[in-house]
């Protein structure tokens, strides 16, 4: 059960956070040994190429490399990917960015992989490249993916709702703008890594940083043609993900690597620069957006135009368009609407899931529109938006039915009872010389879980094992929202146990069962309900066969208590490890399978948006109040509070929730204020952190969470999704602030101190650099 | 080449090229792997450690540099001082570790700023930790942490259980 | 593997400088290393300079104050002369790197490093500092103007290194400013930054002002007319903003993926706007 020194995370939930503060966790970089190779790639270094010979003789000929491979040694499909399955493990007849791997090298020291990789020898002969999306849509262009019916759109989705877009005419006030998001880099601090082994029985073990290890063993298998039964994933917590590992990234060249290596454990690892370049960012996105309002304030009808930068594969990018497109008329009442979106393939870097997926955008050029309607209409912005904001029952701009828990007007009341938005007024006449200050509002709401087709199923397993002990098999990754911890706490409530004693096995294909994905805000949600289930289940083999043990007294009477079970009526005790002792493997053992409600409503008869998740069934919302001071000589833009208000139904531990709203308030707030991943004819421009500039702790303010009272019928205690709404609203609520403070802001981001300049001098747009 | 220093209390003797990373020595060769890498570059602080009790990147140091010095890794922490660190137990209370991959080197450069000021401000404390970079917590729970770490070292709060 | 030299006194230094004349001096690491990593090939051999106990001095030298070039950010910041006397140095060197870079980098580094980026020039140009140097033979010193020749180019001959500098005794400076303007309060490169040294009368008269910039040029740069449209002027924003408008017109900022020259061009003006509020 434990290959080769294999840390087994037998820990409980207490102890996970302690051991990564003394520095003992093992993430999926950590292991080192006798023996162990090294296995790096080649990338492209073009950004479209057809590739007419790859020459690995000399990489093979140098001191120290154990195997130089190409795609020529790969026996299965060759492609990987969640929906579309285009990328290649190794390129073989086309290069479709810079970062595309193209030859795998094993070495025994990591000097010697990387004097190899500079041996291999690649013969592209250069395609014409296409890195705007409108160009990729031209006539004539190149195309990425010649088998793809849509050419270079990967996916088109269209909705329309009442009387579309013809009402924004007869509107009382409508207003319009563009606007331009950036890429943005995850920047988990844990680069890409893991390590394989094959056995002497063929099999093959895989640890890494991973979010999804069930669905890795599909597309591994299939990638490399081989059995999934042959291939254990394992996947430690990971050092960060946030999407950005919601997807294969070493494991296929580990898998190949270690065919070709039997008996050697082999390690990937990549650096800061490779993983920039390889993985993928969150949508670069350009949306138009008209909103309408009557007389009275009342939004009438939003059209929206959205185009996602997909860059050369479907590293879920349908799906971020199609929650996109679901999210992108906000928590608003509006009746009539037309939204339109595309994800468009280009040979610029890969973009894919990254917390958030697809509503950050849309966020962010709706909370905008919104205040410029407040301005327009002479309405405070945040009564404009209670105004609008929906109730359980309304109808939002795609003509999706709010039929789970709806509490935004209570977010946003709280923010209107805030101090910060009552004193607004006289803080902002406090500025100091030469400073100007603003407050900014925005309003979000965020989907949990995949939607109505794709199956939101968790396969929870507890264990009490022979020695009184209970294990819980967690089958989504923990990546650092302690999740993990939840699941154990859940599993300690109803087995009457003391917290933190439920040991936690985290994700092993061997021992726990598949449960999706560690994405969507839906671990908990699903997971939770799943462990709740087991949990129960067990709790009630152990009682009845406790009172069998006792001779036949009513399981009614007993109590499952820590460590023991308790007859109430005459206080006899049987100890847990005896009881297991009483019982067969298989009874101490239950399983409990989970599916999260999925919407029946169908606001677009697309059988493709369905299938890649319209509509949700419930929704976590948030709100966000930022004050901002300004700089008048420099453009810089300091954040001084940011206070959000959140329902994410009912709270487990609210100290859980409070920090993944704080995590992701700062990532928000790096997308709106530093964070520009950059790319030129798919060259990677910020290539390191010193150049792809994310905040640290002088940067980020002090923040304020408040949790509104919610609870939702369908969570595990009432609880919705919290991993993702946090990072909606912060860069709209910036913005919004800056405007306030000024009178313009600019519509490209970040807010970076030149950008926030030109828009002091009223320059806005124009004049903006590129 | 040999190279003899102080790592975490101990007197080492160790066998290696004197232009081998630090960061490489100490997690490949001597197994202290709480010593984090997440950028080679001196840009995120993850494989911070103390260098006679600076806060020092082990990223940018070459082996040879090591002689006749005093090193703490996060595994040295407790015995670097003798007794319980009250940083590690801190953080985890106040829920400043999220996915953890930081918080080795964070902990050591909250460990090197009170030991130069037992009782700072938070906005000393986001100084004294604005070599670090973390990409899960927003650091809020982090200043928390340092905040009442420094408190029990004063002897202003009582250490937990 | 290359070979690492760390030399314990000056004589060994000049030796190893002799056996390996191609080897490549660093002391903190904060800047070769991180070159050095980006680069194919065979390391060179490094001689690293953390040992030598001379490059570390920070004294008073007739008059002068002398700063080693092997001390550290972090030592020269916390030194009592510095803080105490020299805040237009102590602001900049805060503001460089982070608290580690601080602990490792050293003022020699940034000198021979040379980038006009380098957070601690801009208050050497304008405290007037002079460049010392050594060799096993003979010493030279020369003003930093000289000795930074442009972006990355110093004049440093072979078998040379970088003693230190040597800082005139304070002329009695009402004000000393500095401001960095980055894309984060820390790690971050300056996008413009501005030393100021200024004398006033007891009126507020501007009797002299020394003004130089990071980032806005090859080198920081000095804009003289700029600091005579201060001279004889009561401080305020009319003598400060004809001196920002004269400054624009003198620096050569260029575009980069961090700010544009434009930008920096006005914000090195704006820059000096910030001394009517901190008018003595």
């Amino acid at each position: 059960m434990n290959p080769r020194g294999f840390q087994d995370g037998r820990k409980t939930s207490r102890d996970g956070d302690l051991a990564k503060a003394r520095g003992l966790e093992m993430f999926a970089a950590d292991r080192y040994g006798a023996g162990m190779l090294w296995a790096g790639v080649r990338r492209a270094g073009v950004a479209h190429a057809a590739i007419e010979g790859v020459d690995t003789s000399r990489a093979l000929a140098a001191p120290g490399v154990v195997a130089a491979l190409t795609h020529a040694d790969i026996k299965g499909s060759n492609r990987q990917g969640v929906i579309q399955r285009d990328q290649p493990v190794l390129a073989d007849d086309r290069v479709r960015h810079r970062g595309d791997a193209v030859a795998l090298v094993v070495a025994e020291t990591r000097q010697a992989l990387a004097a190899a990789l500079e041996l291999i020898s690649l013969q592209l002969s250069e395609l014409p490249a296409v890195f705007d999306p409108d160009q990729a849509l031209a006539k004539g262009a190149p195309i990425i993916h010649p088998g793809h019916a849509g050419g270079n759109l990967l996916l088109g989705g269209r909705v329309e709702t009442g009387r579309g877009e013809a009402v924004l005419a007869e509107c009382a006030a409508m207003v319009e703008a563009e606007y331009r998001l950036p890429w943005q880099e995850h920047a988990y601090l844990e680069t890409e890594a893991g390590w394989a082994i094959q056995e002497d029985d063929g099999r093959l073990i895989i640890v890494s940083s991973t979010q999804t290890p069930f669905r890795d063993r599909q597309e591994v298998a299939e990638a490399l043609g081989l059995d999934p039964a042959r291939l254990r994933m394992i996947a430690p917590p990971t050092g960060g993900a946030f999407g950005g590992k919601d997807g294969v990234s070493v494991q296929s060249l580990l898998a190949l690597a270690a065919l070709a290596c039997p008996g050697r454990p082999i390690k990937m690892w990549w650096s800061r620069e490779e993983s920039f370049l390889a993985s993928p960012k969150r949508h670069r996105a350009r949306l138009r957006y008209r909103l309408g309002a009557d007389s009275q304030g009342r939004f009438q009808a939003l059209a929206a135009e959205i185009v996602y930068d997909t860059g050369p594969y479907d590293h879920l990018g349908g799906a971020v368009l199609t929650l996109g497109l679901e999210h992108a008329g906000g928590p608003y009442r509006i009746p009539n609407a037309l939204i339109e979106a595309r994800a468009v393939y280009t040979n610029n870097p890969v973009s894919g899931a990254f917390r958030g997926f697809g509503v950050p955008q849309v966020a962010a050029a709706m909370e905008m529109t919104v205040d410029l309607l407040a301005a327009k209409l002479g309405r405070d912005p945040l009564d404009l938006r209670r105004l609008n904001a929906v109730r359980r029952g309304d109808i939002i701009a795609p003509g999706v039915t709010l039929t789970g828990s709806t509490e935004i007007g209570q977010c946003l009341d709280r923010l209107e009872a805030h101090d910060l938005w009552r004193g607004r007024r006289a803080w902002k006449e406090a500025a100091g010389p030469f400073q100007r200050r603003g407050v900014g509002v925005a309003a979000v709401m965020h989907a949990v879980g995949y939607g109505p087709m794709v199956p939101d199923v968790g396969n929870a397993k507890i264990e009490l094992g022979a020695d009184g002990v209970f294990s819980l098999f967690c089958g989504v990754v923990e990546m650092g929202q302690g999740n993990s911890a939840t699941y154990g706490l859940l599993a300690e409530r109803v087995l009457g146990q003391e917290p933190g004693s439920v040991r936690l096995i985290q994700p092993d294909t061997d021992r726990c069962l598949p449960s999706g994905s560690a994405s969507a805000s839906r671990t908990t949600f699903t997971f939770g309900n799943a462990v709740l289930g087991a949990a129960t289940l067990l709790r009630e083999r152990l009682l009845a066969r406790a009172a069998d043990a006792l001779l036949g007294v009513a399981p009614a009477e007993m109590a499952l208590l820590p460590g023991r079970v308790r007859h109430l009526p005459t206080g006899k005790e049987l100890p847990l490890d005896l009881l297991a002792r009483l019982m067969t493997p298989e009874q101490r053992v239950a399983v409990h399978r989970h599916r999260a409600p999925a919407s029946t409503q169908r606001p677009s008869a697309d059988p493709v948006l369905q299938m890649h998740g319209l509509p949700h069934e419930v929704f976590s919302f948030g709100a966000v109040l930022a004050a901002v001071e300004i700089d008048e000589l420099t453009g810089r833009l300091r954040v001084e509070r940011l206070i959000t208000a959140v329902d994410c139904g009912g709270l487990i531990d609210p100290l859980l929730a409070e920090r993944q709203v704080e995590g992701a308030v700062v990532q928000g707030l790096g997308y709106g204020l530093y964070e520009e991943f950059l790319a030129r004819e798919g060259r990677v421009l910020s290539p390191d952190l010193a150049t792809y500039i994310i905040p640290t702790a002088l940067d980020a303010p002090e923040m304020e969470t408040v949790f509104v009272p919610g609870h939702e019928e369908s969570g595990p205690l009432g609880l919705k999704g919290v991993g993702e709404v946090g990072i909606d609203g912060p860069l709209p609520a910036l913005a919004n602030a800056l405007r306030d403070a000024v009178g313009d802001c600019p519509r490209r981001f970040p807010l970076t101190p030149e950008r926030v300049l030109e828009a002091l001098a009223g320059a806005g747009e124009r004049g903006g650099r590129p | 080449m040999r190279i003899n220093f102080v790592l975490n209390g101990e007197p080492r003797r160790v066998e290696c090229d004197p232009d081998r990373r630090v960061v490489d020595l100490l997690r490949e060769e001597l197994g202290l792997t709480g010593v984090k890498e997440a950028c080679g570059a001196g840009e995120c602080g993850a494989c911070t450690v103390l260098v006679d009790g600076q806060a020092r990147l082990s990223c940018l140091m070459l082996a040879a540099q090591l002689e006749g010095r005093e090193l703490t890794t996060i595994e040295g922490l407790a015995a670097a001082g003798q007794t319980l660190d009250p940083l590690p137990a801190s953080f985890v209370e106040t829920g400043a570790v999220q996915c953890g991959f930081c918080t080795p080197g964070m902990v050591l450069s909250a460990r090197a700023l009170l030991e130069r000021a037992p009782a700072p401000s938070r906005r000393e404390i986001r100084q004294g930790l604005s070599g670090n970079l973390c990409r899960c917590t927003g650091y809020q729970k982090i200043i928390d942490a340092v905040e009442l770490a420094a408190a029990r070292g004063r002897g202003d709060e009582p250490w937990p259980r | 593997m290359a070979k690492v030299i760390l030399p314990a006194d000056m004589g060994q230094l000049w030796e190893a400088m002799e056996a390996h004349p191609e080897a490549r001096l660093y002391a903190g690491g904060t800047d070769l290393l991180v070159r050095l990593r980006a680069q194919a090939g065979p390391p060179p051999a490094l001689v690293c300079l953390e040992r030598l106990e001379e490059l570390r001095i920070i004294e008073e030298r007739g008059g002068e104050l002398f700063l080693g070039a092997g001390a550290t950010h972090a030592q020269i910041l916390e030194h009592p002369k510095v803080r105490g006397r020299l805040p237009v140095l102590a602001r900049a060197l805060a503001s460089l790197g982070s608290p580690q870079v601080r602990n490792m980098g050293t003022l020699g580094g940034n000198l021979v490093t040379a980038s006009p980026a380098g957070d601690s020039l801009p208050p050497l140009y304008v405290l007037g500092a002079e460049v010392q140097l050594i060799s096993r033979k003979a010493g030279r010193r020369l003003p930093i103007t000289e000795f930074i020749k442009g972006p990355g180019r110093v004049d440093l001959n072979p078998g040379e290194v970088v003693a230190g500098v040597c800082l005139p005794k304070s002329e009695g400076w009402t004000l000393q400013h500095f401001e960095k303007v980055g894309r984060r309060d820390a790690l971050a490169i300056a996008l413009v930054s501005l030393a100021a040294l200024l004398r006033l009368s007891s009126e507020g008269v501007v009797e002299e002002a020394r003004l130089a910039w990071g980032s806005v040029g090859p080198t920081v740069m000095r804009a003289p007319q700029a600091e005579a449209a201060l001279k004889g002027r009561p401080l305020g924003l009319a003598s400060l903003g004809e001196a920002a408008e004269l400054a624009g017109q003198a620096l050569t900022p260029i575009d980069d993926l961090r700010a544009s020259a434009s930008y920096r061009r006005r914000v090195a003006g704006n820059l000096l706007l910030r001394l009517a509020e901190r008018e003595a």
